[in-house]
């Protein structure tokens, strides 16, 4: 099948700005919701604005739907975009402004009141249609932009932080919104964020960005359990980096003291970052025989309602744990198999 | 108290000539008194069937029309061509320049205007043309910040962004989005083009031909006259300012309306 986004060693670079992405390869497959995460300036949005046409790479090429579209204008590529800010048109009403793509395509009048009140019914918003953009709730204005974005069947939806701009109940609602209505219509997306939760709760796959490129593309499952590196475990997801030296074939020393590990073939001696996720540590009391249990003082501990967020000194280190316990913590286990290696960045 | 005083005097201070104006304006008889004596509607009647009045208030109203239409002309494609410049540096360079008559004396311009266009080459001094030319000059610098400035509130970048990714061409976006958008700020603009150009005395009095005196001269004139018609002249043209400014203001009011969100 052909991917509906593709992108071929991309690079972009902005004119007298070391800004930019570089080495981009990247595919969403039709139907698929790809969501890019990375902190702010890591080039996510420089991605999204070189797939909708905005720019045009320094080199490498862009296709969707298998034609090659690196050097087509924006208008040619045919893509639905949401922006941050929802850019709706103020001087339009909610239906004119879904018609608008329908208008430029010489849809009769007619046509494009029906085609736009029937988009304006699937993302919910209908008896809507005569009202101004300013007189609707950011969700409200944030649906209008997605029913305009889709309402011409585009090759792909582009959603540059779509829900940045709302609050908190709101942005989980249209988050699930924003799911129900991709999948409804079927159609390769790319939601850019940088709220990981939002990365991992949403996404077919999630791309992780750093510095203009793509560390990790990956499920959102595989990206949290299996990180390529520290960057993208810290990033997705809590976690517990620690540096260690290898110190047999079951053991590293860590600034926490002597840690037993599943079993591997590195030298005696070789430097790594090891990752603990903080809710594999276990806080239940345990016999101090096990391996790798140990006395800890509690550094910080805060209650988050479902979860409590613990930090403990040990050994000339520290450990984050997440758990749900609310009796006192004093002795925490590391089960061996929570332990994971990640090359030294 | 003493605020509220100082409040009061300067909105005396800023009154009592308008006042006397108007007072004036009605007086049948105004001599070294401090109030003119009797009423008489006489005055206007004179000014509307005075020929030189009559045609200069006329010219003023041809002149500011025709330097807001140019200035609407000129003006929107330029202010557009400002927010869109790439580089922020040509943006100051342009700010700059188009900022610079705010700064230069219309006398200087005037002169300027006088050795330029006297010149065998360019005998063009004395037409309405020249006239016009020299108060889009004046003018345009406060057209294109009023418009510049709402450009950039409204985002427009992002709303053409977002219409070109819908399908909209170039001339399709500037006639749906760039120039709907901005009527507000092109219609406040235009009325500040307006107001400027009909009070316009400095260059006029030095450019204008004596066929196409604009109403501030010939009003100077009429002040060697009756004081009453001197007076009522004076108040033809702050009703006109004043007509221009409420404009403004309403239009100014709507556009606050318009950008309230409602929750």
């Amino acid at each position: 099948m052909t991917d509906a986004v593709r992108l071929d060693n991309v690079h972009f670079r902005y004119p007298g700005a070391r800004a930019g992405v570089a080495a981009i390869d990247l595919t969403i497959a039709p139907g698929e919701l790809l969501v890019c995460i990375g902190p702010s300036g890591c080039g996510k949005t420089t991605l999204l604005k070189l797939i909708a046409g905005f720019l045009t790479p320094d080199s490498g090429r862009i296709f969707l739907d298998g034609a090659d579209v690196t050097s087509g204008t924006t208008r040619e590529r045919g893509c639905g975009v949401v922006f941050q800010s929802y850019a709706l048109f103020p001087t339009m009403n909610v239906w004119e402004n879904v018609a608008y793509p329908l208008r430029v395509r010489s849809v009769p009048p007619r046509a494009r009141r029906e085609r736009a009140e029937a988009m304006l019914a699937v993302v919910g918003l209908d008896g809507f249609a005569e009202r101004a953009p300013f007189e609707l709730s950011g969700g409200q204005q944030q649906r209008v932009a997605l029913a305009r974005a889709l309402v011409f069947e585009p090759k792909a939806l582009l959603l540059d932080e779509p829900l940045s701009a709302l609050d908190a109940a709101t942005r989980l609602t249209m988050r699930e919104e924003i799911r129900r209505v991709q999948q409804l219509r079927n159609i390769a997306t790319l939601l850019i964020t940088h709220d990981q939760d939002e990365a991992l709760s949403l996404a077919d796959r999630v791309a992780v960005m750093r510095d203009g490129r793509l560390q990790q593309v990956a499920a959102p499952q595989h990206l949290y359990d299996k990180p390529v590196d520290g960057f993208v475990a810290t990033f997705v997801g809590r976690a517990n980096l620690i540096k260690a030296v290898v110190a047999g074939p079951e053991a590293v020393d860590t600034p926490l003291g002597r840690l037993i590990v599943p079993r591997h073939d590195r030298p005696v001696g070789t430097r790594l970052d090891l990752l603990i996720r903080p809710e594999r540590i276990d806080t239940a009391t345990t016999a101090p025989s096990l391996p790798n249990t140990f006395d800890v003082r509690i550094a910080r501990d805060a209650f988050h309602g479902a979860s409590r967020q613990v930090e403990v000194a040990l050994g000339a280190g520290s450990l984050h744990i997440e758990t749900i316990t609310r009796s006192a913590i004093e002795r925490v286990r590391i089960p061996p198999e929570a332990v994971q290696f990640l090359p030294l960045h | 108290m003493l605020p509220r005083w100082i409040t009061a005097a300067y909105l005396a201070f800023l009154a009592a000539p308008i006042v006397l104006l108007v007072v004036g304006s009605f007086g049948a008889l105004w001599l070294n008194t401090l109030l003119p004596t009797g009423v008489t509607a006489r005055w206007y009647a004179e000014v509307a069937t005075d020929p030189s009045f009559r045609r200069a208030f006329l010219s003023s109203l041809a002149v500011a029309a025709a330097t807001c239409l140019t200035c609407l002309v000129i003006g929107l494609p330029f202010a557009y061509a400002i927010f869109r410049a790439e580089s922020p540096r040509m943006r100051a360079l342009a700010r700059v320049l188009y900022q610079l008559p705010v700064a230069l004396p219309a006398l200087v311009l005037a002169f300027g205007f006088i050795l330029a266009f006297s010149s065998d080459a360019l005998p063009l001094l004395g037409s309405i043309w020249l006239l016009i030319a020299g108060h889009v000059v004046l003018c345009m610098p406060y057209f294109l910040q009023t418009v510049v400035a709402d450009m950039q509130r409204l985002n427009l970048h992002t709303l053409e962004q977002a219409a070109e990714s819908l399908g909209s061409s170039g001339l399709e976006r500037f006639f749906h989005i760039v120039t709907p958008s901005l009527r507000h700020s092109i219609l406040s603009g235009l009325i500040v083009v307006a107001a400027l150009s009909i009070g316009e005395f400095q260059f006029s009095n030095l450019v204008a031909g004596f066929l196409n005196r604009t109403y501030p001269i010939v009003l100077l004139q009429a002040f060697y006259g009756a004081t009453g018609f001197a007076c009522a002249a004076t108040v033809i043209l702050l009703l006109l300012a004043l007509t221009a400014s409420i404009a403004g203001a309403l239009s100014a009011g709507s556009r606050a309306r318009f950008l309230v969100p409602a929750h």
